[in-house]
């Protein structure tokens, strides 16, 4: 069977580290921080930690119909969209993820805009 | 720089929140930088109360008169990061009047891991779950297509042994013109005329602890007295060609489409292993299939057939009316019975037709 990344990376010990500190960059940000203003603590790191898994191929998935339905009541932009996924991309960096895995990781991310930008 | 303000100085940059409280009053008489930095500058009259309303003062006083020491947890928002500190009341005296020291630790990280692990454990739980129906499914998928000890040797060993079994009885089980069936109606109620007989016939060859091998089409093989052996196999095979019989009977006066079955039964030696290494099943093959298949096409329809050896074992309930000596294949010869349920035996097995 194929290895998923979340599998090359070092499975969740190691993928754990990354959601984190992905945490800690959204709250940050002042682009994509606000969304999460109002957000109990508990359900961001939940989203946070099901998001890096399921885009590492870790062990939760979402339907298209799913992830839609989560962001209707958001009012999401392309440049929060875009933010989010320079975020994603230089913490995969920064925890040692290779260029071409990025690249994987933030293409299929990208698969998901027009689900979720109004 | 003296000792006291190097350790004032500590004291005030340490990551670590530290105050000292009037007991008396619970206003503030010292804190550090961190605790500013966490809870704001507090004024000279504030109270703590003010600055942690959800404090609960009345537990306070009464841990700290009790043992000296109270603990509790505050959260708060950070701009918009909730911070989790823990918060750690030790009672002092100051030149005999009574204060407390306030020991604030940062423990957001560790509630945020908490978080996180909640959550990937659910996630883990629920996949384990999934994982563990889906493994279900597979065993019963299995146990259809073999017997519950070969598929115990298969899941351990992942081959099974081909094993002889001697003596077992078979049944074998056709329909009359089923080409012709074939021909007249729409394959999908063939099949599920089919699917319906062979499930009942499945759950009467079970009551008589028959085993059901395979179906090709419209043939229908059970054994009795394998895996395990059983002293009675030849009466638990008859018994069941008896109720399939009367099932059918039954299905027939309340079903569009008549089915009309012919049934061989014999005794001997089979051979049961899993064969194939891709598309496996579970099979049986030997002296006891081929001669059940061969009396079986001598018997007239909704009768049972069978030879001398299997007929003299269930004697004692069945008559049999012989119909001659018949070719057996393989320049084989022997005479084939016709066996009834004896009536009045019938009363205790609930056979009577």
């Amino acid at each position: 069977m194929e290895q998923t990344l979340f599998q090359k990376y070092g499975g969740f010990s190691k993928v754990s580290r990354i959601v984190l500190d992905l945490y800690d960059r959204l709250l940050d940000d002042d682009e994509v921080g606000p969304f999460f203003d109002e957000v109990d603590m508990a359900r961001i790191v939940d989203h946070q930690t099901k998001f890096v898994s399921s885009l590492l191929g870790g062990p939760a998935s979402y339907t298209d119909d799913q992830i839609a339905k989560m962001h209707r009541h958001l009012a999401i932009h392309t440049r929060h969209f875009d933010s989010l996924a320079t975020i994603l991309a230089e913490t995969l960096a920064d925890h040692g993820m290779e260029p071409d895995d990025i690249e994987a990781v933030v293409k299929a991310f990208d698969q998901r805009r027009n689900l979720v930008v109004d | 720089m003296s000792i006291e303000a190097i350790n004032e100085q500590l004291l005030r940059a340490i990551g670590v929140g530290v105050a000292l409280l009037d007991l008396e009053e619970l206003t503030f008489r010292f804190h550090n930088d961190t605790f500013s930095d966490w809870f704001g500058e507090p004024d000279p009259q504030a109270r703590l109360t003010d600055i942690f309303s959800a404090l609960d003062a009345a537990a306070l006083h009464a841990g700290l008169n009790d043992g000296g020491r109270y603990t509790t947890e505050t959260s708060f928002k950070l701009r918009r990061r909730t911070m989790t500190v823990a918060m750690d009341f030790n009672r002092a005296l100051d030149g005999g009047q009574r204060i407390a020291v306030l020991v604030c630790q940062n423990i957001t990280r560790i509630k945020e891991l908490e978080s996180m692990i909640d959550s990937y454990s659910m996630m883990v739980e629920r996949n384990t779950r999934e994982i563990k129906r889906e493994k279900e499914q597979v065993e019963k998928l299995l146990l259809n297509m073999m017997p519950r000890s070969v598929y115990e040797e298969y899941k351990t060993f992942g081959v099974v042994t081909p094993r002889l079994y001697d003596p077992v009885s078979v049944l074998t089980l056709d329909f009359s013109d089923f080409a012709g069936l074939v021909a007249t109606l729409d394959p999908g109620v063939i099949v599920s005329e089919l699917n319906d007989i062979y499930s009942a016939f499945d759950r009467i060859g079970e009551q008589f602890g028959c085993e059901r091998i395979k179906t090709i089409g419209d043939a229908y093989i059970t054994v009795s007295g394998m895996p395990d052996a059983a002293p009675d196999h030849a009466m638990s095979v008859a018994n069941a060609a008896v109720r399939f019989l009367r099932y059918l009977k039954q299905r027939n006066d309340s079903h569009p489409v008549k089915w009309q079955c012919r049934i061989g039964i014999s005794t001997g030696a089979v051979i049961g292993s899993v064969v194939g290494v891709q598309k496996y099943i579970y099979d049986v093959f030997g002296p006891a299939v081929t001669r059940a298949v061969r009396i079986r096409a001598h018997a007239e329809p909704m009768t049972i057939s069978a030879d001398t050896t299997i007929a003299e074992m269930i004697e004692a309930k069945f008559s049999r009316e012989s119909l001659g000596t018949k070719d057996l294949g393989g320049g084989e010869e022997g005479e084939i019975f016709r066996m009834d349920v004896i009536a009045e035996q019938n009363s205790g097995y609930g056979l009577a037709q």
